[in-house]
């Protein structure tokens, strides 16, 4: 019995150590390929280790143990092995070459020696690991489930990588370039130097006349929805408008923008808040109803019973339980309308480095453009070829997510806050 | 003095109360009134267009030449469809298992993990995402495929599935966790292995709400417009051959994006760009109510969550 379980283990071994070799001369491409011969060596132990144990899979088995060699079972292993076979000829008798290239179907990228020879052995190693765990597990479906499970792992591991490796990036490369200057002072040279103190400012005002417009319709529209509307029809064409609204792309709104507002207002502060506002409506509303509806009905009750109005019975009792989820749907609108630039490309935002202006000092005049984090670090990437300001871009992503990804945090702890604290 | 004055001095209250309810419907009629708003104007801005050039001459032609006013959408079309079907590939390969970790396998501890990363993924900005597949993505895939220009349609694909994972994993996460208890522990109870059990009970019960992530995410796809418009090169051309993935292509809203910074207000070019928007629309808002369609129906049909 013993025996028997050694060899799939050892080409487990044997085959990861070719799966994360490949995948990481795959990935990395470094030029020259020096573990060759033990790939080639690697995958001919892989071969006979699993023939082998294939072939003494039911010696010592019982009637209860013994593995039935069905077609389903048999040929699938045959074609493994003679792809391992294919493999290790192509490479051991020199048919694919350090030097070689390949095209197929026309296609406009060329498949070099250091892409293919990776992949085929991936590929190989990752068919080896799968006959190895079904002959380990006898072919039941324990097996089948041990090998699916450790897949459906790994994208959550990948997950975490991708996030990690996004905020790392942004930050290793974009941390050189914060500095007290780069945040307070406007840039100068086509962003080249200077800071985006006037982007920082014009997204603050864009954001707060987002929520100005956003958040009192639609906290007032799923307010209707969820406890005034006996109409069921009006209901339903208002949830079917809201769901449309929320899937149309942020570049339509830009048209919209461009077409409705801009005729009238021109590039102003004031058509690009009224177009974020507008675009954030559908994530208040939805947000918004769900808070609302997980309000329990006998507390309208009690507070209707005491003898208080409709209003009263909203503005004191249900709006007050249900202010934390609506407050997370704020905070996601705010993080939202200062991360997008499609809509407000057209409709707001120059490449400026004067600072808002403002009315009476402290309310921005409306009727001007403003710069904007997003439009600012577009800008950029136009200019990286052109001009030296890949330091700048760097610091004005990093700036960008971090405000983002912080003003998301603080929804999220809301959020869990909330749930952990309130039970009715 | 008219009656509702009259009305309203008797019963002081509830005059308020009228008046709060009519700013409430004004509210909850907004987004009927700004839905009806983008049809509109994106069809008046866009009709000038169809009728110069010819509603299927306009769809159909081989060519986008906007300095010759030669306006093809096939182009586009044809590289919409190429990175949604790439991208929609990679993003549930990798959505969809992430999906069943989330709501099968993970313990308290990696779930505590997961989740805030996961929404905080979603919450990158899509021009971070630009800016990344600018600097990284075009680059690493113009050393490794040796092509002229990293720009392409694949690279689009690539950034846009990557982008819309934690969207596809959220909606699929809450449909597998809608399915009740007894359903799993009865298949357990017969003998079946755990993942037999999400194969052939989970998944099929969460069938409906899977299907309608895919299908809305389809639609968040093809309206991505930031990370596209950096990436994919925005030269509309028909690739050749068709499926050629690796060449620079063109999609909807990079081609908006792209060239409607430069284009005089109220040129053919202008109201070109207007009807490309409004195909744009049009196919978004069929996925989307197609969405919901089909979650009512699989769930008519099979009593689906």
């Amino acid at each position: 019995m013993k025996k028997i379980r050694l060899a799939p283990l050892a080409s487990i071994v044997v085959a990861l150590f070719l799966l994360i070799s490949s995948l990481y001369y795959l990935i990395i491409q470094p030029g020259e390929l020096p573990l060759v011969p033990f790939w080639v060596g690697g995958l001919l132990v892989c071969a006979v280790l699993i023939s082998f144990s294939a072939l003494v899979l039911n010696r010592g088995a019982d009637d209860r143990t013994r593995v039935v060699w069905t077609w389903g079972r048999f040929l699938p292993l045959a074609g493994d092995l003679v792809y391992f076979l294919a493999v290790f000829l192509l490479i051991f008798l020199g048919l694919i070459r350090p030097d070689q290239e390949f095209e197929f179907l026309g296609l406009s990228a060329i498949f070099t020696y250091n892409l293919v020879l990776p992949f085929l052995v991936l590929s190989a190693s990752f068919f080896a690991i799968k006959d190895s765990i079904n002959i380990l597990y006898g072919y039941s479906t324990r097996g089948r489930e041990v090998l699916v499970f450790s897949m459906v792992r790994l994208s959550a591991v990948f997950t975490l990588l991708l996030l990690g490796g996004i905020i790392s990036v942004i930050l290793f490369r974009g941390i050189g370039a914060i500095s007290w200057e780069f945040l307070t002072q406007p840039h100068f040279r086509l962003g080249q130097q200077g800071g985006i103190s006037t982007c920082i400012e014009g997204t603050f005002w864009l954001v707060m006349g987002a929520m100005l417009i956003s958040a009192p319709l639609g906290i007032g529209a799923a307010i209707y929805l969820n406890e005034y509307s006996k109409h069921s029809g009006l209901k339903r064409i208002v949830t079917i408008a809201v769901g449309c609204l929320n899937g149309v792309p942020s570049v339509v709104y830009g048209l919209f923008g461009l077409a409705l507002l801009v005729a009238t207002f021109g590039l102003s502060l004031l058509a690009g808040s009224v177009i974020l506002g507008l675009m954030n409506l559908p994530t208040i509303i939805l947000t918004s109803q769900e808070a609302l509806k997980s309000v329990p009905n006998s507390l309208r009750e009690g507070s209707v019973a005491l003898g208080a109005t409709k209003w009263q019975t909203i503005k004191q009792v249900v709006i007050p339980s249900a202010l934390p989820g609506v407050l997370t749907g704020l905070i996601i609108g705010v993080a939202r309308a200062a991360g997008e630039t499609a809509p407000i490309m057209w409709t707001a935002v120059t490449f400026s480095a004067t600072p808002v202006h403002m009315v009476y000092g402290i309310v921005p005049d409306v009727f001007q453009p403003v710069n904007n984090l997003c439009y600012h670090l577009l800008n950029l990437i136009y200019f990286l070829g052109a001009w030296d300001v890949e330091q700048n871009a760097w610091g004005t992503a990093l700036v960008l997510l971090a405000l983002v990804l912080s003003i998301n945090m603080v929804a999220i702890i809301v959020r869990n806050h909330y749930r952990k604290k309130i039970s009715w | 003095m008219d009656p509702p004055a009259e009305r309203g001095a008797r019963r002081p209250l509830r005059s308020g109360d009228i008046f709060v309810e009519a700013l409430l419907f004004f509210a909850a009629i907004t987004s009927i009134l700004v839905m009806v708003l983008i049809f509109y104007f994106l069809t008046y801005e866009s009709v000038l267009a169809f009728r110069d050039v010819g509603i299927l001459d306009m769809i159909l032609g081989q060519k986008w030449h906007p300095a010759g006013e030669i306006f093809g959408m096939a182009p586009i079309i044809v590289g919409s469809i190429l990175i949604t079907f790439i991208a929609l590939f990679i993003n549930i390969l990798v959505g969809l298992p992430l999906a069943i970790y989330l709501s099968e396998l993970a313990g308290p501890w990696s779930r505590e993990l997961l989740k805030p990363a996961i929404e905080l993924l979603a919450g990158v900005p899509s021009i971070v995402y630009g800016f990344l597949g600018v600097l990284v993505l075009v680059v690493y895939l113009e050393r490794s495929f040796d092509m002229l220009t990293g720009r392409s349609i694949l690279a689009g694909a690539v950034l846009l599935g990557i982008m819309f994972i934690p969207a596809l994993t959220t909606i699929c996460e809450d449909a597998l966790r809608a399915v009740p208890k007894e359903f799993k522990e009865g298949s357990l109870a017969l003998g079946a292995t755990h993942w037999q059990t999400v194969r052939r009970v989970t998944l099929p019960a969460a069938s409906s709400g899977i299907i309608a992530a895919v299908i809305l995410n389809v639609g968040r796809i093809i309206g991505e417009t930031m990370a596209a418009l950096l990436v994919v090169g925005n030269v509309a051309r028909l690739p050749s051959p068709v499926f050629d993935a690796f060449d620079q292509g063109a999609i909807f809203t990079s081609v908006i994006a792209g060239e409607m910074g430069e284009v005089a207000h109220g040129s053919m070019h202008y109201h070109a760009l207007f009807a490309v928007g409004f195909v744009l629309l049009v196919i978004v808002t069929v996925l989307n109510i197609s969405a919901d369609l089909v979650r009512a129906a699989i769930q008519k049909k099979f009593g689906g969550y």
